[in-house]
C-alpha cells in the first residue's frame, strides 16, 4: 500500500487467517481410514496385492508393480496365461458392468522389460537349510518364498530340467518356454540350489533327507491314469502326459489324419488342441455333459474356436485296430441322470446303445494320480500325499488333496514356507498362519509375513469390500479391455502363443478401472470435495493426513471415498 | 455548446485569469473540470437534467480527448458501486446524477464514505418524485446529508467548475467523498461565459494521485469485513473527526484556488452584512437573484445583508458563527421542505445558532420549491416580512406564490 | 476414456494444489458445498486474483475482522453489486495497466437471480472483464431458509412451507441473452471440469459467468456428508446438466448424463420429502424438457 501515512485512513481490512479458530472441536466425529481387502485379492489363493499391482501399472510405475506381484507370486508370467482368474470372477466391478481385465495385467507386468526388479532376501538370523522335493509349480514356489525368507533351499528334480507342470504338461501355444525360463531363473538367482536328474527313492534316498531341517513334498500327479479297457497298449493309442511331455519336448510326433481324445479336464483340451497342430482332425469324447466338465470353460472354447469337435455322453468300452492302421474306438452311450446325494450329476449307461469312432491315434487323459513308490508309508493317504503328524515335513501340489491348479500350488508352498519360518522361531499351529491370511478364505501373504518378522506386530485379518460400498456414482460405465488373439485361422498351423500380449496403452486404461476397493489410491476425491481443506494426499504413499484440529466431521471424506476407505468415528 | 473562443476579440480575456472564457452550460463546465482532473473512470447512468455531463464526457472518452473508461452502467446505484470499487483499486473517480438516480444511489453513498473513498460527484437538485417533475429543488441532495459525504452548493457553471477541482484535493487528503449540487436547469443549462482554467494550471494544483492501493495481491488482505461493535464506533468516530477538519481544509483549499487561480468563494459568502438587520441566508442560484434583490433593497435604504451557504456538510459552523455573530435577524429561504420538519437549511443554521449568545431571530422561508422561480421580488418581500415580524414562527412560511 | 471422476484430476495435470486460499478453520456449516465450490475455484484462479465477495454464505466465511479464511486479496461488498464491484475493480486495473490481475466475483443465487440480476445485467452488457461466479444453493441461506427464484419446483423453504410454487429460473439463458463470450454450468462434484471451466474462462476476455450448483446440508435438509454426491445425482438425472453457452448462442454438452431418475436425486433430500408422486413426476417432465431443449440448442 505504499508509504505508512497516518493521514491515510485505516480501513477495515483482515490479514489474520483463521486457522487459529480450531472447527475441529465442533464435532467428535473423525474420518480414519479404513483398509479392507479388496475381495480379488481374497479370492487369489497366492493373496497377491492386486489392487496394489494395478494401480502402479496404472500410475506408469510398471518396476513397482512388478515388484508387488513378485512379493507374492514368483510366476506372474504362468499365472497371467494360464490360471483360471477366480479374482476376475470376485472383482465388484463386475457387479457394475465388467470385470477388471486382471489376469491379461499379470501378464503385462510379467513381461516388463527390462526386468528392473532386484529380489533381496529378508535378513535372517538363523537359516535354515529346507529340501524341496520336485520343481514343478508348488516346490520351486516353496525354494522361492523360503529364499525370500532368509533360508537355504535345495530342489530335487527327477527330470532332466526343471518346471513340472509348467514345463512338460502346458503347451507352447498356452505358455511359451522363455517365459518360464526367465520366472525359474529369477528363483534360482535367489540363491537357490537345484539338482536336476536326481529322483528320490533311485538318486537318494528318502532317509537322507533327514539331513536337512525340514522337507517340502511336491512331486506333483505324475501318472495317468488308465482307461483300464481293452486295447488301450496298441500301438497309436497314447496317454496323454506322455504325449504333451514328447511335444513339449519338441520331439516329433506323427498321429494321423484324425484324432481321439479321450476325456474332458485342461490336459484333455491342451492335447487335443495339440493334436490339431500336428495336422490331425481331433474330435473330444466324454463321458459326461459339456456343462460337467471339468476343464476351465476358457479353454473348452479355446478348443471348439481352434477347430476340436466334442462328443458328449460317451464312455470309451473297448479300442480295436481295424483294416490296417486305423482304430476303432467303442463307446457306450450315457445319459444324464439324478443327481447323487452330493448334489453332483450323474450319468447313467443307455443299456444296449454303443457308438463307435475311427481314427488314426487316440489319446486319453482321464486323469493324472500321484507316484508314491517313494514316500513312505505313513505319509500317504488315499492316494495322497498326507503330512501326519510329523512337523519337518510339509507337502503341496498336485500331490496333496487340494484343487489341482497352478495358484493353489504356489499358495499351498507360501503356507508351508511361511510354516517352516514360524517352526524354526518356535511358533506352532495354524491360529500362527491366521494372522497372515488375506480375508477368510485362506490366502496368505508372504509381505504381511515379512513385516510381522520385522515389526513384530500380528498385523490383523481384515475385512472384505463388498460390492454395496463401492460407490459407483464416481465411476463411468466401461468395457473392460480383452488383448487380442492370433488370427484363428492362424492359430492351429503354429505353436505361437495364441493370446497376444496387450499394449501398454490398454494395459494402463485396463488397471485405471480397478475401483481399488478398500485401500486409498490417491484419487484425491476427498481433497477436492473437503469444504474445509483440511486433507493433505501423499500421492505416492497413498496416505492421507487430516488436519483434526480443523476437522468438523461433516463425513463427506467417508461417504465421497468411492473405495470405503474411509470411516467415520466418534472419537470421545 | 458552442466554443466562441476563437471568435472572441482579445479584450474580452478576463485579465485576473489565465484561461480562456467559454460560453459553456453548468453541465458543459463541470465536466471540462472532470477532464482537467484527469478522472480516468466515470460510471454513470444518465438522468434529466445531468443528461449532458454523461454525454459530454462520453464523446471525450470516445474520442480520446479523455484517458480512461466510460462506464455505462445500467443504474445509478450500479454506478455508485462501480466508482466505490475503482476507487479503492487507486484510481480517481467521477458520477454525476440527480433526483431519483441519488436516491437510488442512497445505499451505495453510505457504503462510499463508509469506505473512506474520495469519489467526487455532481449532483444536478432536480425535484424528487412523486409526482413527476424536472426542475429545481434541493430535497434530493439533502435527503443525503446523513450519509457522510461532504456536499457543496454552487451558485453558477464557473462556481461548480472550480468546485470539482477543489473537491478532489480535498477529498484526496481527507478520504471522504464530495458531493457538488447545481440547481437544474437554473445552472445545469444556462449558458454563461466560464473560465476553463489551463491544464497546466490544474496540473499544478491538483498533486499527483497517489491513492492507496487497496488490494495488494502480494499481501492479500480482506477489506470491509464485518466488524465489533467497538470498531465500528471507533471508525466512524474518525471519519467524523476528518470530517471536522474539512471545515477548515475547505477554506485553506479555497485560498489556495484563489492565488492560483484568481477566484474564490470561501465556506461561506458575506455580502453587506456588517450592519445589516436582518441577514437572507441563500443556497444555489437563488443567490445571484439574491444579490440583486439585496442591491436594490440597499438603495432604497434597508439594511439587509446576504449570507451565501456554500459548504453544507460539515456544517461550517465556526464560518457561519462569524458571519452572522451580532445579527438580529436572519432569514433563511430553503428551496426544499424536509416535511415534518421544514426547511432543511434553516433546521441545521438554528441548531448552529443555538448557544449562540446572540440568540438572533431565524425565520424560515420556504420558496423556489419545486423549481418555481425565486425572482427579486420573492426575496425582497421575504427581507421585508422579517424586518417586520418580531418573533419568528416555528413552522417556515411558504412563499406559494409570486404575488405579495 | 474417462471412466472415473476424480482419476481426471490427476490426468489433468493439475500441480500438488495449494490450499490455503481458503483456510481452515472458517464458519461455513459441516459440509457445505459453497466452501468447497469457492475452494476449487480459487485453486484454480491462483494468487493473482482480486475476489468480491457479498453479504451471503459467502460472509460467514469472510469472518469478523481481523481474522478471514479468505487467502486471495478480497472485497466485502454489498448485496446486490457483486457485479458493478468486479467491473469497478477491472476497469481501475486496466487503467494501472495491471494486466495480469483477474477479477472474480462471488454471489449466491439470491444475490445473482433475484437482487443482483439487474446489475448483472448491466454489467454482461459493457461486457466488463470479470468472472462471476453464482454460488447456487437454491435458496436464502445465510439468513435462515427463504425461498428465491432460485429455488427448484416443490422444495420446501422456510417461506414456502408447503413447497415452492414456482419453477427455477433459467439462468443460463438469462446470461445466454446477453451474448457474453462465455457462460457454463459447473458442479462441485466435477471438480476437473470445474476447474478446467474456471481456467477457460481466465483465457477469455470479457463478462465470463459460471453458475455453480452448491448443495446445503442446512436448506437441502440432508445430512452433512450429501454434498458432491448430489452434486453428482444433480448433473446424472439432468437436474442439472453440464454444459457451456459462447456468445449466446453456441451450446456445448460437456458430460453425458447417465439420465438417473429424478427420484434418486430428489429421494435424498429432506426439503423434498413430502412431495407426492404426481409432484415427482411433474418434476422429471421438466427435466426432461429442459434436456431435450438443451440437446436441440446443441445440436
Amino acid at each position: 500500500m505504499g508509504k505508512a501515512d497516518p493521514a491515510v485512513p485505516v480501513i477495515p481490512i483482515s490479514y489474520g487467517r483463521t486457522q487459529v479458530i480450531e472447527t475441529g472441536k465442533w464435532s467428535s466425529l473423525k474420518p480414519q481410514p479404513l483398509t479392507m481387502i479388496a475381495p480379488c485379492r481374497e479370492a487369489c489363493p497366492i493373496g497377491t496385492d492386486i489392487p496394489l499391482f494395478l494401480h502402479f501399472i496404472e500410475r506408469g510405475r510398471y518396476a513397482e508393480a512388478l515388484s508387488a506381484v513378485l512379493k507374492e507370486n514368483p510366476f506372474p508370467g504362468v499365472c497371467g496365461r494360464v490360471w483360471f482368474h477366480p479374482c476376475e470372477a470376485s472383482c465388484n466391478r463386475a457387479q457394475y458392468d465388467e470385470p477388471v481385465s486382471i489376469q491379461m495385467l499379470e501378464r503385462f507386468v510379467s513381461s516388463i522389460k527390462p526386468e528392473p526388479v532386484s529380489l533381496i532376501p529378508a535378513p535372517n538370523q538363523a537359516p535354515q537349510r529346507i529340501a524341496v522335493i520336485g520343481a514343478g509349480p508348488a516346490g520351486l514356489s516353496c525354494a522361492y518364498f523360503l529364499a525370500l525368507l532368509g533360508h537355504y533351499a535345495t530342489v530335487f528334480e527327477a527330470k532332466k530340467e526343471p518346471g513340472g507342470v509348467m514345463r512338460w504338461g502346458i503347451p507352447r501355444f498356452r505358455l511359451p518356454k522363455p517365459v518360464l525360463k526367465k520366472e525359474i531363473g529369477r528363483i534360482l538367482s535367489l540363491g537357490v540350489q537345484l539338482r536336476t536328474n536326481c529322483r528320490v527313492g533311485k538318486d537318494i534316498t528318502f532317509e537322507e533327507l533327514d539331513k536337512f531341517d525340514a522337507v517340502f513334498l511336491s512331486p506333483g500327479a505324475g501318472i495317468n491314469s488308465l482307461l483300464s479297457i481293452e486295447g488301450e497298449n496298441l500301438e497309436g493309442v497314447w496317454n496323454g502326459g506322455e504325449f504333451l511331455e514328447r511335444i513339449n519336448a519338441l520331439e516329433k510326433v506323427r498321429l494321423g489324419k484324425t484324432t481321439v481324445v479321450i476325456g474332458g479336464g485342461n490336459t484333455a483340451m491342451d492335447v487335443a488342441r495339440a493334436a490339431l497342430r500336428l495336422g490331425s482332425k481331433v474330435t473330444i469324447a466324454y463321458r459326461r455333459t459339456r456343462e460337467a466338465m471339468p476343464a476351465i470353460p476358457d479353454e473348452i472354447h479355446e478348443a471348439e474356436e481352434e477347430g476340436v469337435a466334442f462328443q458328449y455322453l460317451l464312455q470309451p468300452v473297448k479300442i480295436r485296430r481295424i483294416r490296417g492302421k486305423k482304430l476303432r474306438v467303442t463307446f457306450q452311450c450315457m445319459k444324464s441322470g439324478a443327481p447323487d446325494k452330493s448334489n453332483r450329476p450323474r450319468v447313467l449307461p443307455v443299456k444296449g446303445k454303443y457308438v463307435t469312432l475311427e481314427a488314426d491315434s487316440v489319446i486319453s487323459a482321464v486323469g493324472e494320480i500321484v507316484d508314491l513308490s517313494w514316500i513312505p508309508e505313513k505319509l500317504v493317504k488315499n492316494g495322497l500325499v498326507e503330512t501326519g503328524g510329523d512337523p519337518r515335513i510339509f507337502a503341496g501340489g498336485d500331490a496333496v488333496a487340494q484343487p489341482r491348479t497352478i495358484a493353489d500350488a504356489i499358495a499351498a508352498a507360501k503356507r508351508a514356507a511361511i510354516s517352516m519360518d514360524l517352526l524354526f522361531r518356535g511358533n506352532q499351529g495354524r491360529e500362527a498362519l491366521a494372522g497372515f491370511r488375506a480375508g477368510t478364505k485362506g490366502s496368505v501373504s508372504l509381505d504381511a509375513y515379512l513385516r510381522f518378522r520385522e515389526e513384530g506386530k500380528w498385523p490383523e485379518a481384515k475385512e472384505v469390500v463388498s460390492d454395496g460400498r463401492i460407490n459407483t456414482l464416481y465411476f463411468e460405465k466401461s468395457r473392460r479391455v480383452v488383448a487380442g488373439k492370433l488370427q484363428r485361422d492362424k492359430r492351429r498351423k503354429t505353436y505361437r502363443e495364441v493370446n497376444l500380449a496387450p499394449d501398454e496403452a490398454r494395459a494402463v486404461y485396463s488397471a485405471s478401472r480397478c475401483y481399488s476397493c478398500g485401500q486409498c489410491n490417491a484419487c484425491y476425491n476427498c481433497f477436492y470435495f473437503c469444504p474445509e481443506g483440511a486433507i493433505a494426499i501423499n500421492r505416492d504413499e497413498r496416505t492421507r493426513t487430516v488436519d483434526l484440529a480443523h476437522c468438523k466431521g461433516c463425513g463427506t471424506c467417508a461417504r465421497a471415498c468411492p473405495r470405503n476407505a474411509v470411516i467415520m468415528k466418534d472419537m470421545v | 455548446m458552442r466554443n466562441l473562443r476563437a471568435g472572441l476579440p482579445k479584450k474580452c480575456r478576463d485579465h485576473e485569469g489565465y484561461g480562456m472564457k467559454e460560453f459553456l452550460s453548468g453541465n458543459d463546465a463541470v465536466a471540462h473540470a472532470v477532464k482537467l482532473c484527469r478522472t480516468p473512470l466515470i460510471a454513470a447512468y444518465p438522468i434529466t437534467p445531468q443528461t449532458s455531463i454523461y454525454e459530454r464526457l462520453s464523446g471525450w472518452e470516445a474520442s480520446g480527448q479523455l484517458k480512461g473508461i466510460m462506464m455505462r452502467t445500467e443504474s445509478e446505484h450500479s454506478a455508485m458501486a462501480s466508482c466505490i470499487a475503482a476507487s479503492l483499486t487507486g484510481v480517481r473517480t467521477f458520477t454525476a446524477t440527480s433526483s431519483q438516480g441519488l436516491a437510488l444511489m442512497h445505499e451505495m453513498l453510505h457504503f462510499a464514505a463508509g469506505c473512506r473513498t474520495p469519489i467526487v460527484m455532481v449532483n444536478v437538485n432536480r425535484i424528487i418524485s412523486a409526482p413527476w417533475g424536472f426542475w429545481a429543488d434541493h430535497l434530493d441532495s439533502l435527503s443525503q446529508r446523513d450519509t457522510g459525504w461532504m456536499q457543496f452548493y454552487c451558485e453558477n457553471g464557473q462556481e461548480a467548475l472550480d468546485t470539482v477541482i477543489q473537491a478532489y484535493k480535498i477529498a484526496e487528503q481527507v478520504y471522504l467523498p464530495a458531493m457538488i449540487a447545481t440547481d437544474a436547469f437554473f445552472v445545469s443549462h444556462f449558458v454563461e461565459p466560464v473560465d476553463v482554467p489551463d491544464q497546466e494550471q490544474v496540473d499544478a494544483f491538483l498533486p499527483p494521485l497517489d491513492l492507496p492501493h487497496r488490494f495488494d495481491v502480494d499481501k492479500p488482505g480482506f477489506l470491509m469485513p464485518v466488524v465489533t461493535s467497538e470498531f465500528y464506533r471507533h471508525y466512524k468516530n474518525a471519519a467524523s473527526t476528518a470530517m471536522d477538519s474539512v471545515q477548515e481544509l475547505a477554506e485553506q483549499v479555497d485560498e489556495e484556488f484563489r492565488r492560483k487561480f484568481g477566484r474564490g468563494y470561501g465556506v461561506v459568502e458575506s455580502l453587506l452584512t456588517d450592519d445589516a438587520e436582518v441577514v437572507v441566508v441563500t443556497e444555489g442560484s437563488m443567490t445571484s437573484t439574491a444579490r440583486v434583490a439585496i442591491g436594490d433593497l440597499r438603495q432604497e435604504g434597508i439594511k439587509v445583508g446576504l449570507l451565501k451557504l456554500r459548504l453544507f456538510r460539515p456544517f461550517p459552523v465556526r464560518a457561519v458563527h462569524k458571519a452572522l455573530c451580532g445579527k438580529k435577524k436572519i432569514a433563511v429561504i430553503d428551496r426544499n421542505c424536509s416535511v415534518g420538519g421544514g426547511g432543511i437549511f434553516c433546521q441545521e443554521l438554528k441548531a448552529a445558532l443555538f448557544h449562540s449568545k446572540d440568540h438572533p431571530g431565524i425565520y424560515s422561508y420556504i420558496a423556489g420549491v419545486g423549481g418555481t422561480d425565486i425572482t427579486p421580488d420573492v426575496i425582497r418581500r421575504i427581507a421585508l416580512k422579517t424586518l417586520e415580524s418580531s418573533i419568528p414562527a416555528d413552522a417556515p412560511e411558504w412563499i406559494m406564490n409570486d404575488e405579495a | 476414456m474417462k471412466h472415473s471422476i476424480a482419476l481426471e484430476n490427476i490426468r489433468m495435470g493439475v500441480p500438488e494444489p495449494a490450499q490455503d486460499y481458503l483456510s481452515v478453520g472458517h464458519a461455513a456449516c459441516p459440509g457445505c458445498g459453497l466452501a468447497t465450490g469457492m475452494k476449487l475455484v480459487f485453486q484454480a484462479m491462483g494468487p493473482r486474483t482480486i475476489a468480491v465477495i457479498v453479504p451471503s454464505c459467502e460472509g460467514s466465511i469472510g469472518g469478523v475482522y481481523p481474522i478471514t479464511a479468505y487467502g486471495v486479496s478480497t472485497f466485502h461488498s454489498a448485496f446486490e453489486i457483486a457485479a458493478p464491484t468486479a467491473a469497478g475493480i477491472a476497469n481501475a486495473l486496466k487503467i494501472q495497466g495491471k494486466d495480469d490481475i483477474q477479477v472474480v466475483a462471488f454471489a449466491g443465487d439470491g444475490g445473482t437471480f433475484d437482487i443482483g440480476l439487474q446489475s448483472l445485467s448491466g454489467v454482461a452488457k459493457n461486457n466488463d472483464d470479470i468472472i462471476y461466479v453464482c454460488l447456487d444453493n437454491e435458496a436464502y441461506m445465510n439468513t435462515g431458509i427463504q425461498v428465491s427464484s432460485a429455488t427448484p419446483s416443490f422444495a420446501w423453504t422456510g417461506t414456502t412451507p408447503k413447497g415452492n410454487p414456482r419453477r427455477k429460473k433459467n439462468i443460463m439463458e438469462i446470461m445466454a441473452a446477453h451474448y457474453n463470450p462465455y457462460s457454463a454450468t459447473a458442479s462441485i462434484g466435477f471438480p476437473s471440469d470445474l476447474l478446467r471451466k474456471i481456467t477457460k474462462a481466465k483465457t477469455i476476455r470479457g463478462t465470463k459467468f459460471i453458475h455453480m450448483l452448491t448443495p446445503c446440508p442446512t436448506g437441502w435438509r440432508t445430512a452433512s456428508d450429501l454434498s458432491p454426491e448430489l452434486s453428482i445425482l444433480a448433473v446424472e438425472t439432468n437436474v442439472f446438466p453440464l454444459y457451456e453457452i459462447e456468445n449466446g448462442r453456441k451450446y456445448t454438452i460437456n458430460h453425458r448424463p447417465r439420465r438417473l431418475p429424478v427420484r434418486e436425486y430428489l429421494s435424498k433430500q429432506g426439503r423434498f420429502k413430502h412431495l407426492s408422486e404426481e409432484q415427482v413426476r411433474a418434476i422429471q417432465a421438466e427435466v426432461d424438457e429442459e434436456w431435450e431443449r438443451l440437446i436441440r440448442n446443441a445440436k
